[in-house]
């Protein structure tokens, strides 16, 4: 449709768009690749007095390095301030979150799906009220307690946390996908002669995996982008990335060594970037998954 | 091989009656076709007897098990849905043999017995396809042929042929009944298309909104209806209804007068005949009518006409030529004829 | 499905969210009902040799940790956190609405107490961001529609970036660009040819930041959610609009928009629970000083030298119910169409 009417469109109007276009690309890109750039200088270039065309051509970065280039910034926060350990840690805490995430919600989810009794329905609802509760409001819910039994500040609490938060979106995002497996499927392979575990298992899951990645993927960002619950429940030696990141800020601009967080930030951008490069058409899919079924 | 059995079955979600307290018993080796129109309680019949859905009330019982309380699996029938139900994951043989797989059949006979279910129905063709790469009435197969892979208590089928068009219907219409012939087994076969049920059928199951009407053989349900439901049900065209009042074996109403039938009621009924019962009058007609329409049919003319406000139709020769609006006289044998009473739309019986 | 199975199926799951969801938000409450312990004063008589005895005051520090230790919840205050200053403030606020002051004036003296300040900022962020985000992306949808196939994949990783990042290294970016030494913060001090010119310094600009940061971040699923939308609009429709005459403007206005309405709706309500819990760009923007939000009250609370569990349990509660407030229409909704099928 759009190619086919194309060239109808008035020269003022395509100029327009494709204005606008090159204008929004600019301002969703522009960002991160002037920080990408930028964490290869030193801070007198990245946040110059004088002319930003130091931080283009590295003139500080020239001057105190010898290069135009440096990696300063990196080695400063992955050796000297350990951030090797932090991302260690989210390493750790996504792969945990996603695939407890996926166990609990493929299985629950089946169940929504499957159900059609009104508690299902009601669950579901719970759900949808459970998923807009701010993260922090439940946080602060969680200290005391956690104080209490001595579990606070360890990785496992956080997981664990992550992953209950993360419940109610998986939840429904997984049981828009079941729902667009027909019923006949499961119920051909009870009658058949399987459990109803085993015709989840042998049968759906199997032409289920597209709608477990899309769902895996957004687990994984909500495990990943979290700074609410890793900032509160994690103990200073056992941060994941983002935690550290905003710790670095407290102590490091005193210090002058901003650029160790700039560093650290392009660091725990990059694979988001990657995440995005391979996994678009499902990203894209998982967003309006949810939109088509309200 | 099992007999079924149905005691006082109902089936209810909130207050919406889906199925109203259902009696039967179903013979060993029987062909019972359950016929309704949609929505009346056919499905959620047999997705009861299958274990797919609870049972609010009642007891099921297959061969000498009650198995109200047993999982699908557990039940040792075999199924076939109007959508099919294929695994998609799987080829056309993983499919046929997934019964076996899970029922932990023992390995070695496997192959035979898939291959033996295959050639029943003709797909050695397509065994190693996947069900999206096939037809309609291929899917129609391979579903068929995963039903009987393994000699079941029954067959259950719903409307497995209301996704194929009318020729592949008729031949697998045929095929299923010659395997029930070769296989004997115990079948429910659900359907809203009476030819199907007339052609199959050891015995018909007539239901409306979730009620049994009529329980019968095809001729039964046909030539004896129990009530105006069944009988403007079944048949095509339906059968005439007309009302009027019966008096000493006299009905009569407006345009239409019958003598000589042998019931003894008195009072409102209504009047049922066929449409291929009735005939052109030689002399003066039980009716006489002006014509509405005339439709070539081919091997026969139907007529239609305005008798007591109702339209009726008579099948009349094929070479009979008539215009709108002229006057037709038809006889209608006292024989033919079937008296229902107004309030209740029950047989009454001669 | 028996009950049995699904149960079995759904126990982990519903475990997680009531330990973890549903308990924290009891126990939240009955924190907000309690105050920390005040210290234990003891008198303690202070005899010099030469002076004779003086009593004074004294904290008793092991006796505090003991109560402390032994009732961690502290002290019952029943509504007493929810009205105080750092909350609702009833007397503050009874006070300043019944002063002889003009209106800007009153406005200012709300926006200096911390919860209606914190509370301010959270909606004007949500309501102001939701819609500019929502119209911006739905303009991006109509103009990437409009392109050649080629570009659209490119354009959509693009597109996407700003969404997927996480929020606080977004808007740390984004501050960092902004600070005075970095290239927009450098340029507006150039434009306005004010030196002085900061985030820091200027509430206005703050505030304008944020905002800005939000309608980056938020575009890119709106974008998204229409353009899927814009490829089932039905041909058929928009063509014979074509032929009825409508002008390109009047079909976006009597064809796609109700097509795309539905879409929008959801849109709005994910954004709108999404922007209400706004935290992390005031901690990445440092903005504190100019802008709050809920939930960055209850960080600060829990963060602290002290942490204030009583005062990070009644925002707690206060924000819960912000968000049920903006819930309400759709679980109203929920609610009737649900009795309408049961009966
Ligand atoms: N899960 C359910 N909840 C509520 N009502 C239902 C449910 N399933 C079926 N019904 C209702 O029960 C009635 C009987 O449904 P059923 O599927 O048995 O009809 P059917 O005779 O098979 O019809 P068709 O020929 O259209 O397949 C219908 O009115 C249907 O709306
Ligand atoms: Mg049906």
């Amino acid at each position: 449709m759009s190619e086919a009417m194309a060239h109808k469109r008035p020269a003022l109007l395509n100029t327009f768009i494709y204005d606008f276009i090159v204008l929004w690309v600019i301002l969703a890109a522009v960002p991160f690749l002037w920080t990408v750039w930028g964490s290869f200088k030193v801070e007198a270039d990245f946040f110059s007095r004088e002319s930003w065309w130091n931080a283009i051509f590295g003139t500080a970065t020239m001057r105190e390095t010898g290069a135009a280039f440096t990696g300063d910034g990196y080695y400063g926060a992955w050796i000297t301030r350990d951030f090797w350990k932090a991302a260690f840690n989210t390493i750790i805490v996504t792969i945990c979150v996603t695939t407890i995430s996926l166990t609990l919600g493929t299985l629950g989810g089946y169940a929504l799906a499957r159900s059609g009794k009104n508690y299902a329905f009601w669950i579901l609802i719970a759900a949808l009220v459970f998923r807009a509760m701010p993260h922090i409001t439940l946080v602060s819910g969680y200290l005391l307690p956690f104080f209490q039994l001595n579990i606070w500040g360890v990785l496992p609490t956080s997981i664990i946390v992550l992953v209950a938060i993360n419940q109610p979106f998986t939840l429904w995002m997984l049981h828009s996908f079941f729902l667009s497996i027909p019923k006949d499927l499961d119920e051909s392979a009870m009658v058949d002669g399987c459990t109803r575990f085993q015709a989840f298992r042998l049968v759906i899951m199997p032409v289920m995996w597209p709608g477990v990645v899309t769902t895996g993927l957004f687990s994984f960002l909500l495990g990943y982008n979290d700074f609410a619950v890793t900032a509160m429940l994690l103990s200073a030696e056992n941060q994941t990335m983002v935690p550290k990141i905003s710790s670095f800020l407290g102590s490091i601009q005193e210090t002058g060594n901003v650029m160790f967080a700039v560093a650290a930030v392009v660091s725990a951008t990059v694979p988001l970037f990657i995440l995005v490069l391979f996994f678009q058409r499902q990203i894209v899919s998982g967003l309006t998954a949810g939109a088509v079924k309200g | 091989m099992a007999q079924i059995r149905l005691k006082n079955v109902s089936k209810r979600w909130n207050k919406f009656v889906g199925v109203d307290n259902f009696n039967l018993d179903i013979a060993d080796q029987e062909f019972l076709v359950l016929l309704g129109p949609s929505g009346c309680g056919k499905t959620t019949t047999m997705r009861m007897i299958a274990g797919l859905e609870e049972i609010t009330e009642g007891e099921i019982w297959i061969g000498e098990r009650m198995v109200n309380k047993l999982e699908p699996k557990d039940r040792d029938i075999s199924m076939v849905f109007q959508s099919y139900g294929l695994y998609p994951n799987m080829t056309v043989y993983e499919n046929i043999r997934f019964p076996l797989k899970v029922r932990r059949i023992p390995q070695d006979q496997h192959h035979e017995r898939v291959m033996k279910a295959a050639a029943m129905v003709e797909l050695e063709p397509f065994l190693e396809r996947r069900p999206a790469a096939l037809s309609g009435g291929q899917r129609q197969r391979v579903a068929l042929a995963r039903a009987i892979v393994r000699e079941p208590n029954a067959f259950l089928m719903d409307e497995p042929l209301s996704n194929l068009d009318a020729k592949l219907r008729v031949s697998t219409r045929a095929q299923i009944k010659n395997l029930h012939h070769a296989l004997k087994t115990t079948t429910i076969y659900v359907t809203h298309d009476q030819i199907e049920a007339m052609t199959l059928a050891d015995r018909v199951v007539v239901m409306n909104k979730g009620l049994v009407q009529q329980v019968g053989t095809p001729m039964e349900i046909y030539d004896r209806p129990a009530n105006t439901f069944v009988a403007s049900f079944i048949g095509s065209p339906a059968m005439n209804l007309v009302s009027g009042s019966i008096e000493n074996g006299v009905f009569t109403s407006d345009g239409i007068r019958i003598e000589g039938l042998p019931h003894r009621a008195s009072g409102a009924v209504t009047l049922g005949f066929r449409a291929e019962d009735a005939n052109l009058a030689e002399a003066n007609g039980q009716i006489e009518a002006p014509i509405y329409t005339v439709e070539l049919l081919g091997e026969a003319t139907m007529l239609s006409m305005r008798v007591a406000g109702e339209l009726v139709s008579i099948k009349v020769g094929k070479d009979y030529r008539a215009e709108i609006g002229d006057l037709a006289r038809i006889a209608i044998p006292a024989s033919a004829c079937h008296i229902f009473d107004q309030s209740t739309g029950a047989r009454i019986e001669a | 499905m028996p009950n049995k199975t699904f149960f079995a199926f759904i126990l982990p799951s519903l475990i997680a969210m009531v330990l973890f969801i549903a308990l924290p938000i009891v126990s939240v409450v009955v924190q907000s009902l309690y105050v920390s312990h005040e210290q234990i004063m003891v008198e303690v008589e202070n005899c010099q040799p030469f002076g004779g005895c003086s009593t004074e005051l004294r904290v008793d520090t092991a006796a505090t940790a003991a109560l402390r230790e032994e009732q961690p919840l502290g002290r019952f205050n029943g509504l007493g956190t929810y009205v105080n200053r750092a909350h609702l403030a009833t007397t503050e606020l009874g006070v300043i609405l019944s002063s002889e002051r003009s209106i800007g004036e009153k406005w200012a003296q709300i926006l200096n107490l911390p919860f209606y300040k914190a509370l301010i900022f959270t909606l004007v962020y949500c309501f102001v961001v939701t819609p500019l985000a929502m119209a911006l992306g739905f303009t991006i949808a109509l103009a990437v529609n409009a392109l050649p196939k080629v570009t659209k994949g490119p354009i959509i990783f693009f597109s996407l970036l700003p969404m997927i990042i996480t929020p606080l290294i977004g808007s740390l970016i984004l501050y960092w660009m902004l600070s005075p030494n970095g290239i927009l913060g450098a340029t507006i001090q150039h434009i306005f040819n004010d030196p002085t010119l900061s985030l820091r310094a200027s509430p206005a600009l703050t505030w304008g930041a944020l905002l800005t940061y939000g309608v980056w971040t938020n575009a890119p699923f709106s974008f998204v959610v229409f353009y899927a939308g814009l490829q089932t609009v039905p041909g058929d429709t928009l063509e014979s609009a074509m032929i009825d005459g409508a002008s390109r403007w009047e079909r976006i206005r009597y064809v796609i928009i109700p097509h795309l309405a539905p879409l929008a709706t959801f849109v709005a309500l994910v954004q709108l629970m999404d922007n209400f819990r706004v935290f992390e760009p005031i901690v990445g923007f440092s903005a504190e000083a100019n802008a709050t939000s809920l939930s960055w009250l209850i960080y600060n609370d829990l963060t602290g030298d002290s942490q204030q569990f009583g005062s990070a349990g009644a925002t707690s509660v206060l924000t819960i119910l912000g968000v049920v407030i903006l819930l309400s229409p759709v679980l109203v909704r929920t609610w009737r169409e649900f009795k309408h099928k049961a009966v």
